[in-house]
């Protein structure tokens, strides 16, 4: 493991600008499945573009938006600000 | 022996490949439409990556397009000839992530896919369609449908796209790699239609190559199952190793509507097996999901490169504004301003000119024909009634043609993200928001539009709500009482325009807070989840926006030409009819002798608290048929009112209308109240017959009638009280 510890937080709470890595997906299974489906599952890097209570995002080239609920349900590490 | 269940290898000759209990049923070595049956092809796809477009070209019918994901919700059968000239059956579906369908309009692609719906063929063929800006996403479905067993042709679409995302796609790769026809195109421009033609032309297709095994944890899960299905459950071998796999990922295939339930035994393997994963802790979906990605993984390293990496593109620069929690608002109110004010100025003209043709009609009439009911039943029957109706031609293709700006550039599903906010203050989430902004059009398109939504309660508040907006039927009710209430051309557009957008903020709200009571008593459910995929923006295809265009004023037209011209055939009948004794009696004294006057009296009772007599009374029975109606029918009751020599505009004859004791019936309040009226209740037979099929029962759109007009009724009884109260 790394020296220094990685925050891991909610997709919600990742600044906008910055890119994070999907850990573990909580909510119900229904949701777990079309997310991991959609190529948003553990391991994809996700960027957030913007937003507060809807979360724009953006995963492999594509913009999805996200509700606060969703988001909250999808929790990523925090990249370095470089890592792009 | 399990993990050898793969769909089969058409590389060599033999079936060495397959599991014994596949090659044992005679599972054709290559799929040939059988010469005799006209072959059927489905048309598949994630939302929104252009398979109604291809389908268009393909067949040359009209179906709509648009930019934003769900704009199909149902199947549509179309027909293509071959390079031969054979017909070709095409099935458009609705777009899909997985046939793990988790919204109505996936569960359609996944039923016709799987030959579950009785009203449909079963496809022999598979059209894939993918977005080449998002191949791997694209191929996770593709992946699926390989399983399925039948000949594929993928189409690569959007290439314009994905070289300007600097993606480059190597197609011929692809196609040696899955072993399937690869076509790239672009459906938009035409590119790829008539390469997709020859490839269905052929009499043989090859059976995808793509091996892909089963993970070891699943994979005696699987076998079981497949096995139990095809002996049990009379599936074909393929089928039932898809259907297997679908089983296990997707617990809402099993109880499909209208499919045959499964056998005992399938059904007993499957709970076995969930328990057992239950007890260990296997999350088998995901590493389903996970070993499919792999593979396309590998898949996508070796076919695509990317040329440069991009920086934010044009659509991200655009979002910083259409999306952002202020400037997002202010655009957003202004394309509604600017929607209303240009209904009242750029409608002004066509609308004159249609005025006072249809007035030219009655005159010519009048001058040719000799007096006498039957001149009476053209001038004030057929002719007050079809054109007071078809002079509102030029505001509703305005509407359309803005809301179809909406649809086509993509900033329908940016209203949805502006619009989740809000929206989750009722407990509806902003995907929502589509299907009731396209109520704004026309409910029946709007409520079709709620088989996106995934939660079956938030469905059923949504479809109860979505006609509280205002649709485009109301315009005309709006409109006429607008110029009631307004005399004159001085008043500036900006105040009429202002009216109406009260009305449509009326609805709106009302929407907004019905759905709030439903979802918190009637409807009650946990606060949904959402993922909206957000489309590039795309420049408007300004050819699809007048097609739709000229598709709803024909069906306008259509309407004012049967059900508006009977209705008003009948109405001017029993406005005339029984003829008062003495035949010198007043328009008046007739009408209020006459069947329709005897029946509007019977139900003044009932709404004269709230300013309305019978004649108006009138004008809301008929138009329980199509709230347009109401335009029509006043045109006749005061058109047949107005006497022989008269075909001036109906407004001035309804301000000329009063009370018994002398009192102007169209008070500035009344009309008001009439207008508030019409945003409420629900005067839609149309509707109503759509919300049965959609809800499969008569108890919602009973339930809409009765609260829908119960609020009309509330609503204006409180506001022409208080009007009356405060002197008005
Ligand atoms: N640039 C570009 N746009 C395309 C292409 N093909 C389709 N489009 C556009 O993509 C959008 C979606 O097209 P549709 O045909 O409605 O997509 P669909 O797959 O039927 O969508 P759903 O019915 O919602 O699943 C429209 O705005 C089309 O004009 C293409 O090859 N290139
Ligand atoms: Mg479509």
């Amino acid at each position: 493991m790394s020296s220094a510890p990685i925050p891991l937080s909610p997709l919600c709470q990742l600044p906008a600008g910055r890119t994070g890595r999907v850990t573990r997906l909580t909510g119900d299974e229904g949701f777990c499945q079309r997310i991991r489906e959609m190529g948003f599952g553990e391991a994809a890097l996700v960027t957030k573009i913007s937003g507060s209570s809807t979360s724009l995002c953006l995963v492999n080239g594509m913009r999805i938006a996200l509700n606060h609920g969703a988001a909250m349900s999808i929790l990523v590490e925090h990249l370095p600000a470089a890592a792009r | 022996m399990a993990a050898n269940v793969r769909p089969p290898d058409p590389g060599a000759d033999g079936r060495g490949d397959l599991p014994p209990h596949i090659a044992a049923a005679s599972l054709p070595r290559r799929a040939s439409p059988a010469s005799e049956r006209t072959p059927v092809y489905a048309m598949v796809g994630n939302p929104n990556c252009g398979k109604t477009t291809l389908f268009n070209a393909l067949t040359g019918l009209r179906q709509k397009v648009g930019n934003y994901p769900g704009v199909t919700v149902e199947k549509k059968i179309g027909e293509a000839y071959s390079q031969h000239g054979r017909p070709m059956k095409i099935i458009d579906l609705p777009g899909a992530y997985s046939l793990a369908a988790r919204s109505p309009d996936e569960a359609v692609t996944r039923d016709v896919l799987l030959g579950r719906r009785a009203d449909t063929p079963q496809p022999d063929r598979v059209i894939c369609v993918l977005d080449a800006t998002n191949l791997e996403r694209s191929l996770y479905f593709v992946h699926q449908i390989f399983d399925l067993g039948r000949p594929v042709i993928v189409v690569l679409n959007m290439m314009d796209l994905a070289q300007r995302a600097g993606i480059e796609i190597d197609a011929r790769e692809l196609e040696a790699r899955l072993g399937v026809p690869v076509i790239a195109g672009e459906a938009v421009h035409g590119r790829g239609v008539v390469e997709l033609r020859l490839a269905m032309s052929r009499a043989e297709l090859p059976l995808p190559r793509h091996r892909w095994d089963v993970p070891a944890p699943i994979a005696p899960a699987v076998a079981e199952l497949q096995a139990s299905l095809s002996e049990g459950d009379g599936r074909p071998p393929l089928v039932a190793r898809a259907e297997a796999l679908l089983l296990l990922t997707d617990f809402d295939t099993v109880r499909v509507a209208g499919s045959t339930p499964l056998s005992a035994r399938t059904t007993g393997i499957l709970d076995a097996w969930r328990q057992r994963w239950a007890g260990q802790g296997t999350d088998w979906s995901g590493t389903l999901i996970k070993s499919r990605y792999d593979s396309i993984h590998r898949l996508c390293h070796d076919v695509t490169r990317r040329t440069r990496t991009q920086g934010p593109s044009l659509s991200d620069r655009v979002d910083a504004i259409l999306i952002h929690s202020v400037w997002g608002w202010l655009v957003f109110a202004t394309i509604m301003a600017l929607l209303f004010f240009s209904i009242f100025t750029l409608a002004e003209y066509p609308m004159n000119w249609i005025d006072s043709q249809v007035a030219a009609l009655g005159d010519w009439v009048k001058s040719t024909m000799s007096a006498g009911d039957l001149r009476d039943l053209f001038t004030d029957g057929v002719i007050a009634g079809v054109g007071g109706i078809v002079v509102f031609l030029p505001q509703i293709l305005i509407l359309f043609f803005f809301v179809g700006l909406l649809e086509s550039t993509g900033y329908m599903a940016r209203a949805a993200f502006l619009m989740d906010r809000p929206m989750s203050r009722v407990g509806l989430h902003g995907k929502s928001f589509i299907p009731l902004l396209g109520s704004y059009a026309c409910a029946i398109p709007g409520i079709m539009a709620t088989r996106t939504i995934e939660d079956a309660k938030d469905r059923l508040v949504t479809i109860l709500v979505a006609p509280l907006m205002s649709c485009s039927a109301r315009l005309p009710v709006y409109l006429l009482m607008i110029a009631t209430l307004l005399p004159g051309d001085a008043l500036p557009a900006g105040t009429k325009a202002g009216i109406m957008l009260l009305m449509y903020f009326l609805g709106t709200a009302g929407a907004f807070g019905f759905a709030w009571l439903f979802k918190r008593t009637l409807l009650r459910s946990s606060p949904p989840l959402m993922i909206l995929e957000l489309p590039p923006y795309q420049p408007p295809r300004f050819k699809d926006i007048l097609r739709h265009m000229v598709e709803r004023a024909w069906l306008f037209l259509k309407n004012a030409g049967t059900i508006i011209l009977a209705i008003s055939i009948v109405l001017w009948f029993l406005t005339t009819y029984p003829k008062h004794p003495d035949p010198a009696a007043s328009p008046d004294v007739q009408i209020a002798h006459s069947f329709a006057g005897q029946a509007g009296k019977v139900i003044e009772p009932l709404i004269k608290p709230l300013g309305f007599d019978w004649r108006i009374g009138i004008g809301l029975i008929t138009s329980f048929a199509a709230r347009e109606v109401f335009v029509s029918s006043m045109g006749v009751i005061f058109g047949v009112q107005a006497g022989d020599d008269n075909t001036a505009p109906i407004r001035d004859a309804m301000r000329a209308a009063v009370w018994p004791d002398g009192a102007p019936l169209f008070t500035p309040l009344v009309c008001l109240v009439l207008m508030v009226y019409y945003v409420f209740a629900m005067q839609c037979m149309s509707t109503i017959a759509i919300v049965k099929r959609e809800t499969n029962s008569w108890r919602w759109p009973l339930f809409q009638i009765a609260y829908m007009t119960g609020t009309a009724w509330l609503v204006c009884f409180a506001a022409y009280q208080a009007g009356r109260a405060l002197g008005f």
